[in-house]
């Protein structure tokens, strides 16, 4: 059922769309490029000592998981409105909606963050093959931490409309105070405390390091993180499933 | 017996107030933290029946009643504010036509997704797919997007996709009508057969012929209340009398009587309970008598008509076409009887008028009405029954 509407969600995207599935590679592409001419040769950004990576590499790494991240938040929030008629007119356990949307976004994101790993490495840029499972490890906290907060915004989207104008802006505050532009070790002394509040910093820095071979395990930022993130996706989940049985009432 | 298929008990459904934002936020905090909302429309209340394998029970209501509502939370897709609901068994709904399908999908794409929410894996769809594609008969068309198709091939599809899962308990909104003629023949010959295998229907409709032929029982909303439960034939014409009522009085009132020539001062229907009602089985005789008042002492032409209760004129004769002429009783009293040996008026709701007219019978001075149902079982259509013989 879930891979059904996991499916739907992501031929959905593309339906009715000429080029198709071939935007799954041109947007990444396209994105890396602008980045590159942004940051590479407009503001000319370094990489923190000792790396010996183009700091477009070094941003890239990290910025489509956020993006995925991001996206699945998104995406899961706005589920219900956008199945508001399949809600009101077919039983179904709602939680699959938010999810389903969810997980595909974060699967079309991941795919993109797939070309660009490869693209970066065909211009000779240090990939650590055996840093992928390390990796994906992350990813995986990252997509149940993702998935627990879009089943929070999904069900707050639905009883205050105003939550989708404040979301969007509430990522854009969370991406900028994540290090993902900059590295930690760029802030002042009594910043650096606060980043490691947030959830993702560790998240960064973890997947960074494993996929340019500086570090062979997931460091205790993911581990820890499975932890958080598995308690966010129960407490998303149980609170969905007791607000979702009146959302037909709201829509 | 049977153990119950669904039982409702004492289901209560209120929509929320106001859409406003303060009235949302509480409403979240009070779903949040006690399960429940409190004030708001209040669409159902204390709603208590049970369904039982191989049960088929009509529901009928005007609209507004709550019969959506009721089906919406039979199948879960609306959570009752108070009550509960019991469910043994799997449940299809088509609760509207093209409930769930997306329209830039094609229908193939559709069906396949729809099916699942009713709960058929992949492999039984692959399994069932040409049963569906040839019971909705909708062709090439299934690669298109749905947005292309009409109403009519979207209930085929929908239809098909149930008939193919055979749920223990069938729930249909309405949707038998859409389809064209021989596609709703269809249906209803699949519905006949899913009931005589012992299925279980649970259906809303407007049209009582439906309701008659498909349902044994049938349930009466009205304003969120139970107005009466039984017998298909007694509900619905119950049901269908109210509505002619209601018809009846929303018509403008008959003009005053003018210069009182002539009235009518009384009007009595036999057979005749205690309460002063008519009722009287299909083919049973009708007495009528009427008492009338002539001002100048000669005789009046007296008219009676049976209507039914919406208006509609069924038969009416004038004591003059027969040349009668109402009997003298007393100071410018008549009186007239006019007897139907075998009233041959079908099951409904029905009213005779009886009217005065001048002895001339050139002009109307006075009418009255009275009232009288009809009973019976009869699947007939149309006000009488005409004598025939099938050969």
């Amino acid at each position: 059922m879930l891979s059904d509407l996991i499916r739907r969600e992501i031929r959905g995207r593309f339906i009715g769309s000429s080029a198709g599935w071939l935007w799954l590679l041109v947007t990444p592409l396209l994105l890396l490029a602008v980045y590159t001419i942004v940051f590479g040769l407009i503001f000319r950004a370094r990489v923190p000592e000792g790396l010996a990576v183009p700091f477009i590499a070094w941003l890239a790494v990290a910025l489509w998981p956020w993006l995925a991240f991001q996206d699945a938040i998104l995406r899961a929030s706005e589920s219900i409105p956008q199945h508001a008629a399949l809600i009101s007119k077919v039983p179904m356990r709602r939680e699959q909606l938010p999810l389903a949307s969810g997980i595909a976004a974060f699967a079309l994101q991941l795919f993109g963050y797939a070309v660009v790993l490869v693209v970066l490495a065909l211009f000779g840029i240090g990939i650590s093959v055996a840093g992928i499972p390390a990796a994906l490890l992350t990813l995986a906290v990252l997509l149940l931490l993702g998935l627990g907060l879009g089943l929070f915004a999904a069900t707050l989207r639905v009883y205050f409309a105003d939550f989708q104008h404040l979301l969007p802006t509430l990522l854009l505050l969370w991406f900028f105070t994540t290090p993902i532009l900059y590295a930690p070790e760029m802030l002042p002394e009594q910043m650096l405390a606060f980043v490691h509040l947030n959830p993702l910093a560790g998240l960064m820095s973890d997947i960074r390091g494993v996929l340019f071979g500086t570090q062979w395990i997931p460091g205790p930022g993911t581990l820890v993180m499975l932890l958080v993130a598995g308690l966010i996706f129960l407490a998303g989940l149980r609170f969905f499933r007791r607000m979702s049985p009146y959302f037909e009432d709201f829509l | 017996m049977s153990r119950p298929l669904l039982r409702v008990h004492e289901v209560e459904k209120r929509y929320p107030p106001a859409v406003g934002r303060a009235g949302r936020a509480r409403a979240f905090w009070n779903l949040l933290l006690r399960g429940r909302s409190e004030g708001g429309t209040r669409v159902l209340e204390q709603l208590s029946f049970e369904v039982v394998q191989g049960q088929s029970l009509g529901i009928v209501g005007a609209n507004g009643a709550g019969k959506s509502t009721l089906l919406k939370m039979i199948t879960g897709v609306l959570a009752p504010s108070a009550g509960t609901i019991e469910m043994h068994g799997t449940v299809s709904a088509l609760l509207e036509l093209g409930a769930g399908f997306e329209p830039e999908y094609s229908g193939m794409e559709n069906l396949r997704m729809n099916a699942a929410f009713m709960g058929l894996s992949r492999a039984q769809v692959e399994e069932r797919l040409d049963d569906i594609l040839a019971f909705a008969d909708i062709g090439k068309a299934i690669h298109e997007p749905i947005k292309h198709y009409s109403s009519g091939m979207v209930v085929r599809l929908g239809f098909a996709i149930v008939a193919t899962v055979r749920p223990d308990l069938l729930i249909t909104d309405e949707v038998l009508a859409v389809g064209d003629e021989s596609f709703q023949k269809k249906c209803i010959r699949w519905v006949e057969q899913y009931l005589a295998e012992g299925g279980t229907l649970l259906m809303v409709s407007h049209n009582m012929y439906q309701v008659q032929k498909l349902c044994r029982q049938a349930m009466w909303l009205h304003e969120g209340r139970v107005h009466a439960f039984g017998d298909v034939f007694d509900v619905t014409q119950a049901y269908l009398a109210w509505h002619e009522c209601k018809d009846q009085a929303e018509k403008a009132q008959r003009p005053p009587p003018s210069a009182q020539l002539c009235r009518v001062e009384r009007l009595d229907l036999r057979p005749c309970d205690e309460d002063g009602r008519c009722v009287l089985a299909m083919g049973e005789r009708l007495e009528v008598h009427v008492e009338l008042d002539s001002a100048d002492e000669r005789a009046p032409v007296v008219v009676i008509g049976l209507v039914r209760a919406d208006g509609t004129p069924v038969y009416g004769v004038p004591s003059d076409h027969d040349d009668f002429v109402p009997a003298r009783t007393g100071a410018r009293r008549f009186c007239a009887n006019l007897e139907y040996p075998h009233l041959p008026l079908l099951p409904g709701s029905y009213v005779v008028r009886a009217h005065a007219m001048d002895p001339e019978g050139l002009r109307v001075h006075d009418s009255l009405e009275a009232e009288f149902t009809v009973r019976g079982r009869s699947r007939e259509l149309g006000l009488v029954r005409i004598e025939h013989r099938w050969t």
